[in-house]
């Protein structure tokens, strides 16, 4: 049996990125999948999870949410290639992260945060109520003072990205402007100003 | 003879030695090691949205772990532009036991003028006497004096928008008219000066239209600040903007793709290069040409490799090494994070468009009083301000929907200092090659050694001080900054290792680029390079190769050469 046979592939995530477009009445999400190796795909229990997590940090508003534009898949696929260094061996795990461990030292987020999550949600935490105050007191925690990393802020800031670089997080929830045309070095600002996803350099730097 | 000149290397300087020469009249030959790349047919990512990418724009991690382990280092190199850089495990090099270096490359028609960062800063007499007044080094057998006229050329054909300052240690060129400060940038340049009168922030000196050349077909800059893709506007600097249409024009011009410069060949007889040899990377053919003229403007290290590389009976230690001193003195300029500062009260304030270029902070110390602590030359700052933006959101708190309205907006201004400080030249650090590795062409592996040293420490230090002291004074509040360089290659300027000179005995080149020990070889990228100061070197490579072209071919029709 082949990888693409029994993986993750492009065309099965297209079709998941079609059935969130029916079901959202959304443009397919523009992402797209070169093969996984069968060991580091998603389970689809972590698929339907990481879409429901996406979901509860960037909620559908006047624009669709995160899960509902692909982001929980995309969030799979960059820590299955290791975006924002998620495959990078860690120096120092907590027991809590031990059994989630692959040989080369690497976390596996997707286990990870499923136990966890479960954990926290004292079963199926897809099933639990309450659970935008369950991933709440997660993110807290990542975040705590002096706690400087935490595999939670890894698949939070994928989550951002999944989102904010897909056409309705980045030119519908921001403005995106290929071709400003001019440069405006000072203009007046309001709280109802809305950033652009176009801007480079605040993306790089900001 | 096949052509009047060979020209190896069709970046930043390579195409400034097709432009001179085919313009002055001679037949060239171009050879470049990586692809073709056509103007305004081949920016394949040019116009793409980040949904329109495989990965977002963000790049497959894991291929870039495995195949572009250093590329992927260089802030510019992402999923919109990996196609303008080299791929590193097709194109290894080695390092000393104690080096590292990030060596950051683009092979393909164009070079790095693809990618560069188009800042075009003239040198000063400060930098031309640095290594006379200091004594590291060997003394510069030009200053800047020479380079003025040809800085004129090169600025006006290029197109260089920027603001006059008047600065001794960083001349005004022929500028176009700058871009302009930000609200936050005014206001840190005006508290900078009441406080630090010989201190200047100004707009970045680059290489980007903010007047159209309609005679060359170029447009002004869109603001788009995607440069690194390629720009069909031609609104910033490169060869395929620029040179290459200039030289094509002539009908001189004759271009070869994929192939790779193995070596020069030397006749002991003439004391001259009888030929050019070189290996097609597609086919591993090799193929050779004769000339007149020879430029090497592989990149300052490539070309120091042919050198290397180009052994003789005659020339045992490397073509144009009677000195020995071929492959040492490489620098690379020490730059870090000097501060980082969040800067309230300019929360009324935004900008529109994307700006290709920061700021500068030119040099201030070690001018006509010393006082560097520590060191004898100097550091400048490039940098801006700037408003975050959703990945802000990557290092706070917070979910839901109040989180999502948050990062709706443009964040806190923050201004940062990146500071670059003078690379002391030392033997220590040099180029060697690793015959007992090959690449695929079968050529032996280049081997850098280099580390940075106590000067360059003691800059970085002052730098970090200095950043904090000045942006505290504009009412910043200081969360970061550092005095640690990093990697030697990261500010992409490494140059030297065929370095000019006065004496034959102590350098490659005299004070026309040309080798002392071979009267058709000229060599005019950053292996030219005596030292480095601390502003980018570019536009004073392309000075230098239009002074080197002018020179060579009176020579040629002297009979001198």
């Amino acid at each position: 049996m082949t990888a693409t046979a029994r993986g993750w592939n492009r065309r099965e995530f297209m079709g998941a990125a079609g059935l969130v477009a029916l079901a959202f009445g959304l443009p397919a999400a523009a992402v797209t999948l070169s093969s996984l190796d069968p060991a580091t795909a998603p389970t689809p229990a972590q698929r339907a999870l990481f879409r429901e997590v996406s979901q509860l940090v960037l909620p559908r508003t006047r624009t669709p949410g995160a899960g509902d534009v692909g982001a929980g898949d995309f969030v799979l696929l960059a820590l299955a290639h290791g975006l924002d260094g998620a495959r990078q061996p860690l120096a120092q795990p907590t027991p809590a992260l031990l059994p989630h461990l692959r040989p080369d030292g690497t976390l596996d987020h997707a286990a990870w945060l499923e136990a966890e999550l479960n954990r926290r949600a004292g079963g199926r935490f897809l099933r639990a109520a309450g659970r935008a105050g369950i991933l709440a007191a997660l993110d807290a925690e990542a975040y705590a003072e002096g706690r400087r990393d935490h595999p939670w802020r890894t698949v939070k800031g994928l989550i951002l990205t999944g989102y904010y670089t897909t056409e309705i997080g980045g030119a519908q929830e921001l403005r995106y402007e290929l071709v400003p045309g001019r440069w405006e070095p000072d203009l007046p600002a309001t709280p109802q100003t809305v950033a652009y996803s176009s801007d480079w350099t605040a993306v790089d730097f900001g | 003879m096949d052509f009047d000149a060979i020209v190896v290397g069709s970046g930043i300087t390579g195409g400034w030695a097709a432009k001179e020469l085919t313009e002055a009249g001679l037949t060239v030959l171009m050879i470049e090691r990586g692809r073709e790349i056509r103007h305004q047919q081949d920016y394949e990512t040019e116009t793409k949205a980040p949904w329109e990418l495989p990965f977002l724009g963000q790049g497959d991690a894991a291929l870039f772990r495995a195949q572009y382990a250093v590329q992927r280092l260089n802030r510019h190199f992402t999923e919109f532009t990996q196609n303008h850089f080299v791929n590193d495990a097709e194109n290894p090099y080695a390092t000393g036991p104690d080096t590292a270096f990030s060596w950051f490359r683009s092979y393909q028609l164009g070079g790095r003028s693809l990618t560069w960062g188009r800042q075009s800063y003239r040198w000063s007499d400060y930098d031309f006497g640095a290594n006379k007044r200091d004594g590291h080094g060997t003394d510069w057998p030009i200053r800047y004096a020479d380079l003025a006229p040809w800085y004129d050329k090169v600025e006006a054909f290029i197109g260089v928008s920027g603001q006059a300052e008047g600065l001794a240690q960083l001349p005004d060129g022929r500028f176009q008219p700058p871009m302009a400060l930000n609200a936050v940038e005014q206001h840190v340049r005006e508290a900078i000066r009441s406080r630090w009168p010989d201190r200047c922030l100004t707009i970045g000196r680059t290489a980007n239209l903010t007047e159209a050349k309609d005679e060359e077909g170029r447009g002004p800059c869109q603001y788009r600040s995607i440069c690194a893709r390629g720009c069909s506007y031609g609104a910033y600097f490169s060869t395929q903007s620029s040179t290459l249409p200039a030289a094509q024009k002539t009908g001189r011009l004759t271009v070869i793709t994929d192939a790779v410069v193995e070596a020069l060949d030397y006749d002991p007889l003439t004391r001259k290069i009888s030929g050019v040899r070189w290996v097609e990377t597609r086919t591993k053919q090799r193929r050779r040409a004769s000339s007149r003229l020879v430029f090497l403007n592989a990149g300052a290290f490539n070309s120091v490799q042919v050198l290397l590389n180009s052994v003789s009976e005659a020339m045992p230690g490397g073509l144009a090494n009677s000195s020995g001193v071929l492959g040492t003195h490489i620098m690379d300029h020490a730059n870090t994070l000097s501060a980082m500062a969040l800067m309230p009260g300019f929360e009324a304030h935004t900008s529109f468009g994307n700006r290709p270029t920061g700021v500068i902070v030119a040099r201030y110390r070690n001018l006509d009083r010393m006082d560097g602590a520590g060191h004898s030359r100097g550091f400048s700052f490039q940098g801006g301000a700037l408003q975050s933006t959703w990945t802000a959101g990557k290092r706070e708190a917070g979910i839901g929907a109040a989180y999502k309205e948050k990062l709706r907006h443009p964040g806190m201004w923050k201004m940062v200092l990146v500071g670059f400080a003078d690379c002391v030249p030392r033997a220590s650090n040099r180029l060697t090659l690793d015959r007992s590795r090959t690449d695929a062409n079968g050529l032996p592996l280049l081997k850098i050694d280099f580390a940075f040293g106590q000067e360059e420490l003691a800059a970085l230090a002052q730098a970090k001080t200095d950043a904090a002291e000045m942006l505290t004074a504009a009412g910043g509040q200081v969360i970061m900054g550092s005095d640690r360089p990093g990697a030697g290659g990261t500010a992409i300027h490494e140059m030297g290792g065929a370095r000019m000179g006065h004496d034959p005995a102590t350098s490659v080149l005299n004070k026309w680029s040309q080798a002392h020990d071979v009267a058709n070889l000229f060599v005019t990228d950053g292996a030219q390079m005596s030292s480095s100061a601390c502003q980018n070197p570019s536009l004073t490579y392309m000075a230098l190769t239009a002074r080197a072209c002018a020179a060579a071919v009176s020579m040629l029709r002297d009979g001198q050469i």
